[in-house]
């Protein structure tokens, strides 16, 4: 039971961690409840407090335009001892989603998925982590922790997510549509993650659904997260009395009324754009976050958990609401890909730049609201290098992929230095 | 033929600057060297050699020659470099070294030059000075266009066929219109002698070709001079074929360009990686940027760099009100006085019974705050007291504060600070003019008091301090008057750091200064400096001191308090012997308080991060900062620097001996027949072994938590020894994690290498964004630790020896020690101040020594006392 153990020993540090900086600094979850770039409109924790409030007095929580999650969340507090009286109840419910993430991951890692998938297998894939250092990498990213801490329901997106991966990678379609009905259901985005999804559950499918065309597959599948969906939508109908709770969740996400500084790109242009412009210009930002759903998932047929990966990466860069703990989902599953790193080029330059920018984003957001003696320019500036460094990321180990899928077919250019004309 | 666009590629760029021929690259030599010298103050070099028209004469007409050499300011050398060194270059492979040395020394800048001289000043009447080598840049634009319009005589725009020659003239307009301060007449002269030369009438100006031959054959210079371009080889350039049809005419299918490409520069990057030559200049680099650096600070002083002030929010109006403030209330301010002298003695509570019954008398609402706070094991108690006057005008949203401690810093009895505080809140009452509430406030001490009110008022206080009872609006800005004896003054000493090195907004100052000096004639000095003479010594030495002050982070004064709070403050103290008596000082307060009324919006136009070099000039933050950003760069160019060396495989002569013992995988490398096989490891970028390296830096960072907790949780009594055992060891705690990282982990040379590279990154990274929040500190620190650049496990143990000595001096510890010396404090009092900076004021300082610097440097001396394994053999 030697393996067993490693899996407790990490979990449990894991959660240690997490509990001593919630107990031994009882300052520090408020101030992070407060930080910008984890906490967004459509996460936040303070919010969900206020739609609390509200569900329990037996009013609207859409009333007042300040809580806009998912209905379903408020039951489900509503049901846990109060944050205010009983904070360690709240702290060990985010301790257990984020363990539970782990594990999914884990699973995803011992899968093997991302060396060798059913129609691709990487002459590199000797060169892995096993999942308990994966998991280690995820749990003790200073992001995930600091997302923990601060307690943005985006938590329970992320552990959705990655449930729904973990069991597509098993072949078990049903339960990972399920999952991922439940994702978009909190969050709305994770939605563009069913073609790739749907492709690893068809690659995985189990010896039943051997003879299944691809077609009948997918409209089945389409079907299941229908219903799925109908039955939350409908379920969250019942619990707040109206279908006024998609307008506050799924418009707010479409249409970006609220436009609190975070760690995205909207933000500021949309701030800065006139009125007539506005519809326009979110059709374009929208079509642009998913117009790469289909051109990745083509191009990367072969290796459908890495579409999925580029595109949590994309969804951290451009979507409306972005916060660290999108990044901390997508600095997860990149190490799922280990034996590519190699081809990476600019790793260095790429996180160097993300530390970078993770320490002067604060010290700009601090000198722009606190001391006053900055301007929105200065931490638009730092979200922008913050941009950056990700997308260099997610390029370069796009690049890293594609190079390794290009030397199996041209394995005389191994090793050498190429470049695109 | 499809136009294709030139790739960029930095290693065809590299080669093209490295094959630059001889007069370019002496001409650009000559034009950095001339922009480097242009910065020296004793010489106006721009002022010699310009081309100014009225100017020239027979003793003067070297400026003929001189002015296209001479630039004026980064951009404008910058620019035209890059727009000459091509040009140049195509000339000088056309015609050869000695031609153009001959050209462009002689007819071509002084034609275009007394062409210039003869419109300019024969003609218009005017006196324009030119510079710079732009109309080099147009003469030979306009000669390439001659060339390319025999061979290409038009081109397409919608219907019209415009002639190609035209383009440099739509160039010159575009440059006219785009460009500032250029010269639009001076590139035509430019440009009508290049036409003249493409079309060949000026042909007779270039020497005759035997005597060059003849020149060049005696001297040998071909032989003598690298990248000489020789007069012979100009019949077929230096490429084979006319230079005027450059590759990108050429047109190959794109098939065969791509093989072609890939025959030439198929491994442009790992070329650039594994050059030699490259990898040697970043140590030189970073030194390089530390030592500019320091220049670039020692140089703010000079008029070139500084500023005078100025008032930038209009709406204060300094001086411009004739000031009431004489006459009866000097009995009142006597009265007051003699009562204050009178309560010297008393204990808190009494004293501010006392004034509160002056406060009431005078017709304000008053209030008490009781505040407590314990800091290494001492308390710190009080009780202040504060005075409101409504605003007759205003609806309470915005308020000034005029403060009076009871005691000063140094702990001295206030007593005419707070006589005239209480006057000065029974004349402000008379009058109907107040458009802000004023807030008279008179703490129990200048450290803790001002803190705990201004805490209260933003309801942030810490347990053990009461809440404000009453409060008004807003807080606009503070003025604290600190003028603890009875005899007449002679000048104002303004005071006006904040905590963590912030600072008021510099128009609060100016305002102040520009009273003090404009309108009262009283003198105004900051940071000590009693005797300004106004020389760069003194400049210097007062930026010093403020950097000094602003790197401490501590409070200079009960303002300081007010300052993270966003509400600008600053302290009065008068000081020497002169004849300006407390009703001066009055009438600068109600001088200055009439200025703040007037303020419309929290004061922001003017600067928040400035160096002051005396009272009336500064330096903004874009002339500063980059100073402190150098010095952090520089860890962060080493950073990369080492960690490229890490990843690059070592160098071939260590390897020799083991190949043959070598099993690491071989990849076969197919080349048309040729077949090779190349150990793998040669071709990839070397695995690099990151864990142990990133967890000793993130471990040694994490255990900077440990000092900070203990000095400021330990009671004051035990602080000096606590701090001598600390130092002591300080001393071994690296060697003991040197010597166990040898003994368990034998890392390697490339894990050294890590190991540098993460630290010096954190350490750039936190210093590069502690400077735009604390400028001097982040500079400081850089400066002190800067030897980190350099440490590596040396061979040699003299070298080895000489740094432990280096790195035992600039311990953080150490540093503490000395300053403490110099100063003349004891170590005690010191971090007892720290102590009860961090519980009091939030101070900073110390994260940044113990989480930022002290990690540095231990991880600087593990890898002085580090022993690299050395590589197993057999093992790839």
């Amino acid at each position: 039971m030697n393996v067993e153990r490693r899996k407790v020993a990490i979990f449990g540090a894991a959660a240690a961690v997490r509990f001593l900086l919630f107990t031994c600094f009882p300052g520090l979850p408020d101030l992070l409840t407060g930080r910008v770039e984890i906490s967004t409109p459509v996460t936040s924790f303070k919010r969900l407090q206020e739609g609390l409030f509200l569900y329990n007095h037996n009013v609207s929580p859409y009333d007042g335009g300040v809580y806009h999650q998912a209905p379903i969340l408020l039951p489900l507090f509503a049901l846990l001892p109060s944050s205010q009286s009983w904070p360690s109840m709240t702290y060990l419910l985010y301790i257990l989603v984020d363990i539970l993430s782990a594990n999914a991951l884990m699973k995803i890692a011992k899968s093997g998925e991302g060396g060798s998938s059913s129609l691709y297998c990487s002459p590199r894939m000797g060169k892995k982590w096993s999942g308990y250092a994966i998991a280690a990498a995820f749990l003790f990213n200073p992001f995930t922790i600091a997302t923990c801490i601060g307690r943005p329901t985006s938590v329970f997106t992320t552990c959705a997510i990655l449930h729904a991966i973990s069991k597509a990678v098993v072949g078990s379609s049903f339960t990972s549509m399920f999952a991922l009905s439940i994702a978009s259901y909190l969050s709305m985005y994770p939605v563009l993650l069913f073609p790739p999804l749907i492709l690893l559950c068809y690659d995985r499918r189990g010896p039943k659904q051997q003879n299944d065309s691809l077609l009948s597959f997918v409209s089945g599948n389409v079907m299941g997260v229908g219903g799925f969906l109908y039955s939350l939508f409908h379920m969250s109908y019942i619990i707040t009395g109206s279908w006024e709770f998609i307008e506050s969740t799924y418009g707010v996400q479409l249409l970006l009324p609220d436009l609190t500084p975070n760690v995205g790109l909207w933000w500021y242009f949309f701030i800065e754009m006139f009125d007539s412009f506005r519809n326009f210009f979110l059709g374009v930002f929208w079509l642009h976050l998913s117009s790469y759903v289909a051109g990745l998932t083509i191009r990367l047929r072969r290796q459908p958990l890495f579409v999925i990966i580029t595109l949590l990466g994309i969804f951290a860069i451009f979507k409306p609401y972005p916060s660290i703990s999108d990044t901390s989902l997508y600095l997860a599953m990149l190490p799922l890909y280990r034996h590519v790193f190699p081809l990476m080029r600019y790793t260095f330059l790429a996180l160097s730049t993300i530390l970078y920018a993770t320490l002067l984003g604060p010290a700009f957001y601090y000198l722009w609201i606190y001391a006053g003696s900055g301007n929105a320019n200065f931490f638009y500036a730092i979200t922008l290098v913050w941009s950056l460094g990700l997308s260099i990321l997610v390029a370069d180990a796009l690049f890293a992929v594609l190079r390794d899928e290009w030397e199996v077919e041209r394995p005389e250019m191994r090793g050498k230095e190429i470049r695109q004309i | 033929m499809a136009p294709s666009l030139p790739q960029f590629s930095a290693a065809r760029m590299r080669s093209y600057v490295f094959r630059l021929p001889l007069f370019t690259r002496s001409i650009i030599g000559v034009i950095l060297v001339l922009w480097v010298a242009s910065y020296q103050g004793v010489f106006d070099l721009v002022q010699w050699g310009a081309l100014i028209p009225k100017e020239i004469g027979i003793s003067t007409m070297y400026r003929t020659n001189t002015f296209p050499l001479i630039h004026r300011g980064v951009f404008h050398t910058f620019f035209n470099l890059i727009a000459l060194a091509p040009l140049l270059e195509r000339f000088e492979a056309e015609y050869g070294t000695l031609t153009s040395l001959a050209l462009f020394v002689g007819p071509l800048s002084t034609i275009p030059a007394l062409l210039y001289t003869f419109i300019e000043r024969g003609i218009l009447g005017m006196n324009t000075a030119v510079l710079g080598s732009s109309i080099w840049v147009f003469t030979l634009l306009a000669t390439e266009a001659c060339k390319t319009y025999k061979t290409n005589p038009s081109f397409q725009l919608g219907t019209v066929q415009v002639p190609t020659w035209i383009t440099p003239l739509v160039m010159v307009v575009f440059v006219s219109v785009l460009v500032p301060n250029t010269s639009f007449l001076g590139h035509l002269c430019g440009l009508a002698f290049g036409y003249g030369w493409g079309l060949g009438y000026l042909k007779f100006l270039a020497p005759p070709e035997w005597a060059l031959r003849w020149i060049e054959g005696k001297l040998n210079l071909l032989g003598r001079l690298p990248h000489y371009v020789s007069v012979d080889q100009k019949t077929y350039g230096r490429f084979g074929v006319l230079p005027t049809t450059n590759a990108s005419n050429i047109s190959l299918p794109t098939g065969d360009r791509m093989q072609v490409e890939m025959g030439l520069v198929g491994t442009s990057g790992s070329l650039l990686r594994r050059d030699p030559r490259l990898l040697k200049v970043p140590p030189y680099l970073s030194f390089l940027c530390i030592v500019i650096g320091v220049a670039w600070l020692l140089v703010l002083p000079l008029d070139n760099y500084s500023r005078k002030t100025y008032i930038s929010e209009n709406a204060l109006l300094p001086g411009q009100v004739h000031t009431y403030f004489a006459g009866s209330d000097q009995n009142v301010f006597r009265g007051y006085k003699r009562e204050v002298d009178g309560m010297g003695e008393w204990g808190n509570v009494e004293v501010n019974d006392k004034l509160e019954e002056f406060f009431k008398a005078s017709g304000l609402k008053v209030a008490r705050q009781r505040y407590e706070y314990t800091s290494a094991g001492e308390t710190y108690s009080g009780e202040n007291i504060y005075a409101i006057l409504h605003a007759p005008r205003g609806d309470a949203e915005e308020a000034i504060v005029l403060v009076g401690a009871w005691t000063n810093v140094e702990g001295e009895l206030n007593k005419s600070g707070v006589a005239l505080v209480l006057t000065l809140a029974r004349y402000f009452k008379r009058w109907s003019l107040w458009s802000k509430d004023i807030i008279f406030l008179i703490t129990a001490d200048s450290r803790a008091g001002p803190q705990a009110w201004v805490d209260a008022y933003h309801d942030t206080h810490q347990k053990g301090v009461q809440s404000l009872p009453v409060k008004s609006g807003a807080l606009q800005g503070a003025v604290v008057i600190d003028y603890p004896f009875d005899h007449r003054f002679e000048s104002l000493h303004v005071v006006y750091d904040g905590i963590n090195g912030q600072l008021p907004n510099l128009d609060l100052l100016n305002t102040v200064v520009s009273i003090a000096s404009g309108q009262m004639g009283i003198g105004a000095s900051l940071q000590k400096m009693w005797q300004h003479t106004d020389t760069y010594k003194d400049r210097l030495t007062t930026m010093l001191r403020g950097m000094m002050n602003q790197g401490l982070g501590h409070a200079s004064g009960p303002h300081s308090s007010f300052i993270p709070y966003h509400v600008d403050a600053i302290t009065l103290q008068p000081y020497g012997e002169g004849w300006q008596d407390e009703m001066a000082m009055g009438r600068v307060i109600e001088s200055t308080f009439r200025s703040l009324n007037n303020l419309l919006e929290h004061l922001h136009q003017s600067f928040f991060f400035y160096l002051l070099m005396q009272s009336s000039r500064f330096v903004s933050i874009g002339t500063y900062l980059p100073s402190a950003m150098l010095v952090a760069v520089n860890f962060t160019i080493m950073a990369i620097f080492l960690w490229v060396k890490s990843g690059s495989t070592p160098s071939p002569d260590s390897k020799v001996g083991s190949t043959s013992e070598k099993s690491g995988p071989l990849a076969i490398i197919k080349k048309e027949d040729a077949v090779a096989i190349v150990p793998e490891e040669l071709l990839e970028a070397r695995e690099r072994d990151f864990f142990l390296p990133l967890g000793v830096v993130v471990g040694s960072h994490f255990l900077g938590v440990l000092p900070l907790y203990v000095f400021n949780h330990t009671p004051h009594a035990l602080l000096p020894i606590i701090f001598y055992l600390f130092s002591a060891l300080n001393l071994l705690l690296p060697l003991l994690i040197s010597s166990t990282l040898t003994h368990s982990f034998a890392p390697t040379l490339q894990q050294y290498q890590l190991l540098k590279s993460f630290s010096l990154l954190f350490l750039g990274m936190f210093l590069s964004a502690l400077a735009t929040l604390n400028f001097s500190l982040a500079f400081l620190i850089g400066l002190l630790a800067a030897p980190l650049t350099y440490i590596q496990p040396f061979k040699s143990t003299v070298i080895t020896a000489l740094y432990v000595v280096l790195m035992a001096l600039l311990a953080p510890t150490s540093v503490l020690f000395a300053g403490t010396w110099y100063w003349n404090l004891g170590v005690g009092a010191v971090l007892r101040e720290a102590a009860f900076g961090w519980d009091v004021w939030g101070m900073n300082t110390q994260v940044v020594v113990w989480c930022v610097w002290w990690p540095g440097w231990v991880v600087g001396v593990i890898q002085l006392f580090g022993r690299p394994r050395v590589r197993e053999k057999g093992k790839a």
